[in-house]
């Protein structure tokens, strides 16, 4: 190869890398950011460098015990709340998802279109009548009223039936001649081979629930002792309105635990995410 | 005896029984949470909470106005304010995203190595939890001390530092919006991405024969055939600034005021934001009307939005 073809594609090739990483540094900065302040003491919390001197942890410890924003229970509370919703949203959905795929029911295709139909109707719609319902049955400061009303969660049952929709219908077959019953079969087949889209439902849900802002500030009044971390940063964020170091120490406490799954299970993320757009 | 009664239906039958029960639990929360709350907001929506109401029992305590809180919707300019700033939020937020996602995709299309780090990276912040982002972002754009207003001082440009973006009433929209575009790109990346991929190498190779140059590839074949993503991000874009809130109430509260036609308004105060301060003041009728109009008005979008779709096909 000459060097007459080889530069324009050395220079393109730069450009192309030049660009990407312009692009990574506007996406990523915001948090690179958060993680620094959050490790530098007080008075250095305006200033412009980049190189920490020595990373204090003093914020972290600080916020995470505060007596009155106390973040480690604003933790404990999201991971509660996410985790409880994204396993129970799994479980009913697959339930849901296996008889749509499997079992041939009277009116099965107008319930999934009803189903689906609701996904029409914008959240904000059910705002003051959930609150209403949960406020008659004494739920306001309780994990079940963070959880419980949206547990109904269409789009998993969706995604549950079309991957369970592959499943071979002989093995549940040959397992019913085997003397199989339907809970059997559902949970000795049907759950260990749709492992994968469980998984995916219950990270999606839990992902929903761990940031499922307004409907926490709803349910919970600021002497709640359920509160989750964006809600707690919320309520610390009226009162000291300008510790920031605080604050993006308060923040890590919420982005860094979903980063760090994300990075571990990114494809199920950005799969499952995506999935409702690209069928269409 | 159960066994016995199942054995001996009908095999639809059988199904039916056995799917009622698998569906139970969530067919309860469904017709609770869901189905009920429709019909349920309709009949607060013609109720108003009065004065001297029952505090313990709020709900079962709202005295009976017909069709008072819709009349009162109609006239509130206020809640016609709320339209206008989702709408401009709309405006502003839909043709960024796409214009930034497309651009990702296309730089990421090249598969050059490292290629699957960047498209990981800017997918990220999707999933991070919106309000603890708008947090950060309103330090960062914070007058005094924010990192973009320090940045902007050292080049001569005081702008940001006087009011700030978020204080400005002709920048506060922009500014959440940046924020939301930077989150969201990642997701509108993908999708635009796996539509490039789609479409078939002999296609711009027979582009390249006819002479075809890279801005022709680009603005001849790609954009037409990732029209329907377009499409699907403008709906759900709209939808999106009908839903919002939580951008809102991290980053601005509704604010900065604005004077319109000689009354004060909230410059970012978006149609989901108004619904959630009529709800904190505990006017939940009226709220309940709001979003019956909110949701004829989404329903109108998608239906237009449907048919739009169609005609394209």
């Amino acid at each position: 190869m000459t060097l007459m073809t080889r530069t324009p594609e050395l220079a393109k090739k730069t450009f192309l890398y030049v660009a990407l990483a312009v692009g990574a540094v506007f996406v990523l900065f915001p948090f690179f950011w958060m993680i620094l302040v959050a490790l530098k003491p007080d008075e250095q919390v305006f200033a412009l460098n980049f190189i920490l001197q020595k990373p204090l942890l003093k914020n972290f410890v600080d916020i995470w015990t505060n007596p009155s924003y106390p973040f480690g229970r604003f933790f404990v509370n999201s991971l509660v709340v996410a985790t409880s919703g994204g396993f129970f949203t799994a479980l009913f959905c697959s339930l849901g998802g296996y008889v749509f795929a499997k079992k041939d029911f009277y009116f099965k295709e107008q319930i999934f279109w009803i189903l689906l139909a609701t996904m029409m109707i914008p959240g904000m719609m059910f705002l003051v009548p959930q609150f209403a319902i949960v406020t008659k049955l004494g739920w306001i400061n309780t994990y079940s009223g963070m959880v419980v009303p949206h547990l109904a969660n269409v789009f998993g049952i969706f995604l549950m039936r079309q991957y369970m929709e592959t499943i071979p219908t002989s093995i549940i077959e040959s397992a019913k001649i085997d003397g199989a019953g339907e809970w059997q079969i559902f949970w000795r087949l049907i759950v260990p081979l749709s492992m994968t889209i469980i998984t995916m439902v219950f990270l999606l849900s839990f992902l929903f629930h761990w940031s499922n802002f307004l409907w926490h500030l709803v349910v919970n009044t600021p002497e709640s002792d359920k509160l989750t971390l964006p809600i707690g940063l919320a309520l610390f964020k009226g009162q000291y309105t300008s510790d920031w170091a605080k604050m993006m120490a308060a923040s890590c406490f919420s982005i860094i635990p979903i980063a760090l799954i994300f990075v571990v299970a990114q494809k199920f993320f950005i799969e499952g995410l995506t999935s409702g757009a690209v069928k269409e | 005896m159960m066994e016995k009664l199942v054995s001996k239906m009908s095999p639809k039958w059988r199904d039916t029984t056995v799917a009622l029960v698998f569906l139970s639990p969530f067919l309860a929360v469904y017709a609770v949470f869901l189905v009920y709350p429709i019909f349920y907001s309709m009949y607060l929506s013609f109720r108003t909470v009065s004065v001297d109401t029952d505090m313990f029992n709020i709900f079962s305590d709202m005295r009976f106005t017909g069709l008072k809180n819709y009349i009162e919707l109609a006239k509130d300019y206020h809640f016609w304010w709320s339209l206008t700033v989702t709408f401009y939020y709309a405006i502003l937020y839909i043709p960024l995203l796409i214009f930034s996602s497309l651009v990702l995709a296309v730089l990421l299309n090249n598969h050059l190595k490292g290629h699957s780090f960047f498209r990981s990276a800017y997918f990220m912040p999707n999933v991070l939890d919106m309000f603890v982002v708008g947090t950060i972002w309103m330090f960062l754009y914070a007058p005094q001390g924010g990192v973009i207003s320090q940045i902007m001082n050292a080049l001569g440009i005081d702008f940001f530092s006087r009011e700030g973006i978020l204080g400005s009433p002709r920048t506060a929209m922009l500014g959440v919006v940046v924020a939301l575009v930077l989150k969201n790109s990642g997701f509108g990346m993908i999708l635009f991405l796996a539509a490039i991929q789609n479409i078939s190498r002999s296609v711009y190779e027979a582009a390249d024969i006819d002479g075809a140059s890279n801005w022709q590839k680009f603005t001849k074949i790609t954009i037409p055939l990732v029209r329907p993503i377009i499409l699907f991000m403008v709906v759900t874009g709209m939808i999106g600034a009908l839903n919002s809130f939580t951008e809102i109430y991290a980053m601005t509260s509704g604010k900065p005021n604005v004077v319109v036609f000689g009354k004060t308004m909230e410059a970012t105060r978006v149609a989901g934001y108004y619904l959630f301060r009529q709800w904190d003041r505990m006017n939940y009728g009226y709220a309940a009307a709001m979003s019956y109009a909110l949701l004829f008005i989404t329903l109108a979008v998608s239906y237009v939005n449907a048919k739009i779709l169609k005609s394209s096909h």
